[in-house]
């Protein structure tokens, strides 16, 4: 229960900072999207089934608050948890080389996925000038991002692993 | 032997009961943005949750940002105040100048009954507590809600035009989709007396930061620099409020009709105060008018 609520505590905190604090560094209306790194980074650490469940509760979370679409951050983040918790096993913990270069490919795929939903919709969007404006900052602020969220993370469960 | 069986059959549950949660999600999002999907109970305690540390974090972020501005100003200050004691003398002569104006504004604003229209809107003050990450939506949170006497479809504005309407009222929060949103479409009118063409001003995903005004006749009179205020059709926005004004305009793919490019008057950008019209009521006639009809 305790470790449950540690990491409630964590993510609602990452949460509030992503939606109040950090908008105010944005770049054309980008900013950093720190509930992808936690899912993706405990995903790493803790495995696909850590993964899912943490990818689904953030998705909730996201898409009740301030989503666009109810189910796309839901469906986004549980497909990354659970992709990244497949390499959990293969992986060394200490290092954090691959989770931090991860998060180039993870917001990538993010940013593909949400523009797959769109388009499933029938929302037009003009892909050139999305690469440019909304991908580019996207990649540029998740990888500034990525090492210390996953450092967190990683010293979160070092600390109250069982 | 039988340990191994067991454990396979308990992988294939696993996987079956994730490919069952993925597939259900997958679906949810098509219900949810046809509207036959809705947590309003779920988005309310969530909003009821977080509000008090959005607010905090929110209040933390101005503070540095007044630090940040305060101390960057201290270290200009020198330079600044060569300049500013120069500019001193100039200003003081466009002050008297000034007062001229304000005096003359003063005199039109009363003769136009500005203060009139204004005084049709209720208006609830807010600030902006949370914005989406990304540009896939539009939407703010601000920190009034239903206790404050804020509900769903109330129109937001800030001094400078037309910022959104609320699509969410919380306790005391409220989720405000922006007139950027793709989703969002605001009945307008050009403002320009001899033109008074109507369209539909809606967000644009491939231009976040200009929304279009579609549906405009082709051989309509629209022209760059026209000014779009709101129709007051569809009943959620009241009428006159300033949207923008027209860029560029353009053909539409099918050759009947044209859109122009949007500049909002609003910079949402840099939204931090809005105002929330909680009732609007029928304008009382200029005094102009009644003064030429007497």
């Amino acid at each position: 229960m305790k470790i449950f609520s540690v990491w409630a505590i964590l993510t609602l905190g990452l949460y509030v900072l992503q939606t109040s604090f950090l908008p105010m560094f944005s770049y054309n209306g980008v900013s950093v999207n720190l509930m992808l790194l936690l899912t993706v980074s405990i995903a790493f650490l803790k495995g696909h089934h850590w993964g899912v469940f943490v990818g689904f509760a953030v998705g909730v979370l996201h898409d009740l608050t301030t989503g666009a679409f109810f189910g796309c951050n839901i469906f986004i983040y549980m497909s990354l948890g659970f992709l990244c918790g497949k390499f959990s096993d293969h992986i060394f913990k200490e290092q954090f080389i691959l989770p931090v270069f991860s998060s180039l490919l993870t917001t990538t795929f993010y940013y593909f996925m949400m523009t797959a939903f769109l388009h499933m919709l029938d929302y037009k969007l003009n892909l050139q000038w999305s690469l440019q404006y909304t991908l580019i900052p996207m990649l540029c602020y998740q990888f500034l991002f990525a090492y210390p969220i996953h450092k967190l993370v990683f010293e979160v469960n070092k600390r109250f692993k069982k | 032997m039988s340990d191994k069986i067991r454990r396979e059959k308990k992988s294939g549950k696993k996987i079956a009961a994730l490919i069952f949660v993925f597939v259900s999600v997958f679906c949810l999002v098509f219900f949810a943005a046809r509207g036959r999907f809705q947590a309003p109970i779920a988005n309310k305690t969530v909003a009821l949750i977080l509000s008090p540390f959005q607010n905090s974090i929110s209040w933390i972020g101005d503070k540095l940002s007044f630090i940040t501005t305060t101390v960057s100003d201290i270290m200009h200050v020198h330079e600044q105040n060569k300049i500013l004691l120069s500019e001193v003398e100039e200003l003081r002569a466009k002050n008297i100048a000034a007062n001229e104006f304000e005096a003359e504004n003063q005199r039109l604003r009363a003769l136009l009954g500005y203060k009139q229209v204004a005084v049709q809107f209720d208006l609830e003050p807010a600030r902006v507590i949370g914005r989406d990450a990304a540009t896939w939506s539009s939407m703010i949170i601000v920190n009034r809600g239903t206790a404050d006497g804020i509900a769903n479809d109330m129109a937001v504005v800030t001094e400078m035009g037309l910022v959104g309407h609320v699509i969410d009222a919380g306790i005391n929060t409220s989720k405000v989709q922006l007139i950027l949103d793709p989703r969002s479409s605001v009945g307008t009118l050009i403002q320009r007396p001899e033109s008074r063409v109507a369209g539909i001003v809606e967000g644009d995903l491939n231009n976040p930061t200009m929304p279009r005004m579609v549906n405009i006749p082709k051989n309509s009179d629209v022209i760059v620099g026209d000014v779009i205020v709101t129709s007051g059709f569809g009943g959620v926005y009241p009428k006159g409020i300033v949207v923008g004004k027209i860029k560029d305009i353009q053909n539409e793919e099918s050759g009947l009709l044209k859109y122009g490019v949007v500049e909002t008057t609003v910079n949402f950008q840099k939204l931090e105060d809005v105002a929330i019209i909680t009732q609007s009521r029928e304008a009382p006639p200029a005094p102009l008018e009644q003064n030429n009809q007497q």
